[in-house]
């Protein structure tokens, strides 16, 4: 037997048994099983920290507000739940085709634009001539022929007749007064 | 733990609300213990309890072994109080409230006490406070987890997601601290001088 089984256990070696006496080494555990006053120093300790947790359970101020549950229930998920996020991602797949094929109705294809913008342009041009046609000959060629203005040729005298020229002021004054004199 | 415990920890796992509020019932006073002994306040000690019990009900379905509850609870009820520690340290480095704030409110049930008993209990929170703060942070939660909240070494390894080994080396350490600093042991100490 080592001198140490007739001093008792060390302070540090009564902890190590507080804590748990299958850490101490087996000689230090056939010493305690054999001495009485290093097993009363255990149970000292022991009982001491056993008061002292007793004393801080009484010390504690008493619960005076009981816990209260939220009102909703937990969300019950199978833990087999695998087929959640692949349901999710066929949902957003089909939502995305949904749209694309929505915005292929709504929208008209490149081709067509460019068919239509031709014939919008074809109208305008067509359009366009005619009115430069009017311009050039406000009455059509049947109604021209009618209007008797085609091939006729007037005489200046006529014309003089009907459109007299205007000299000046002066002049057709005595003109019209003289005219209105002789009549 | 024991076979209602079990059976109404399945039940609420199930989502039946009456068996969660029944393990409510049995382990709120733990709780809120839990609680007071890492925060020295009722007010906040009684905010933790009821935040603890909404985040398990709430995470109930991730709990697997039903055995463990009690181990998952008291985890859930540590980290949730490292958080608030966290935050109340933080608030106090921006002046925003004390770190060592603790309520001494006076209360109905207070006022009905004698005031020996009071100063007696105030006294023996500070003891408690400046016996603790000589500890490391391991050493104070493996100490505080042991001899206040009473639960055995495979528990706490359990709580804190550590080996008993370490439990046991950072128990030792904190033995030890707190033996030189408190008046707790006394009497051992004059036995073994």
């Amino acid at each position: 037997m080592k001198e140490k089984n007739h001093d008792h256990l060390p302070e540090g070696q009564i902890l190590r048994a507080v804590v748990d006496e299958k850490d101490l080494p087996g000689e230090d555990q056939q010493h305690l099983r054999a001495c009485s006053v290093c097993k009363r120093k255990i149970e000292q300790v022991r009982g001491g920290l056993q008061a002292f947790g007793k004393k801080a359970g009484q010390a504690v101020p008493p619960f005076s507000r009981p816990v209260r549950l939220p009102s909703e229930k937990p969300a019950r998920i199978s833990q087999n739940a695998g087929w959640l996020p692949f349901f999710g991602a066929a949902a957003m797949a089909g939502l995305l085709m949904f749209f694309y094929f929505m915005s292929m109705e709504i929208m008209p294809r490149p081709g067509l634009i460019t068919m239509q913008s031709q014939e919008n342009l074809l109208e305008d041009e067509s359009l366009m001539r005619q009115i430069s046609e009017m311009v050039e000959n406000p009455l059509s060629d049947d109604m021209y022929e009618i209007s008797g203005e085609n091939g006729v040729d007037f005489d200046e005298d006529f014309l003089q007749f009907l459109v007299p020229e205007i000299q000046d002021d002066f002049q057709s004054e005595l003109l019209i007064q003289g005219g209105i004199k002789r009549c | 733990m024991s076979l209602k415990v079990t059976g109404l920890v399945e039940k609420a796992r199930d989502g039946n609300r009456v068996s969660f509020q029944e393990l409510v019932n049995i382990f709120q006073e733990d709780i809120y213990r839990l609680a007071y002994y890492r925060t020295f306040s009722q007010m906040d000690a009684e905010d933790l309890t009821q935040d603890i019990f909404e985040q398990a009900y709430r995470k109930m379905d991730s709990l697997n072994d039903t055995e463990r509850f009690r181990a998952w609870l008291y985890t859930i009820a540590v980290n949730r109080c490292n958080d608030f520690l966290r935050k109340r340290k933080y608030l106090a480095l921006l002046q925003i409230r004390s770190a060592q704030e603790q309520d001494f409110v006076t209360r109905d049930e207070d006022t009905n006490n004698n005031s020996n008993d009071r100063i007696d209990k105030k006294r023996f929170w500070k003891q408690v406070k400046e016996m603790l703060h000589k500890l490391s942070a391991m050493e104070r939660e493996v100490f505080t987890l042991r001899f206040m909240d009473h639960r055995n070494i495979s528990e706490i390894a359990a709580i804190l997601d550590k080996s008993e080994s370490t439990v046991k080396t950072h128990l030792y350490r904190a033995l030890n601290k707190v033996r030189e600093h408190s008046d707790f042991f006394e009497e051992y100490r004059e036995s073994t001088s």
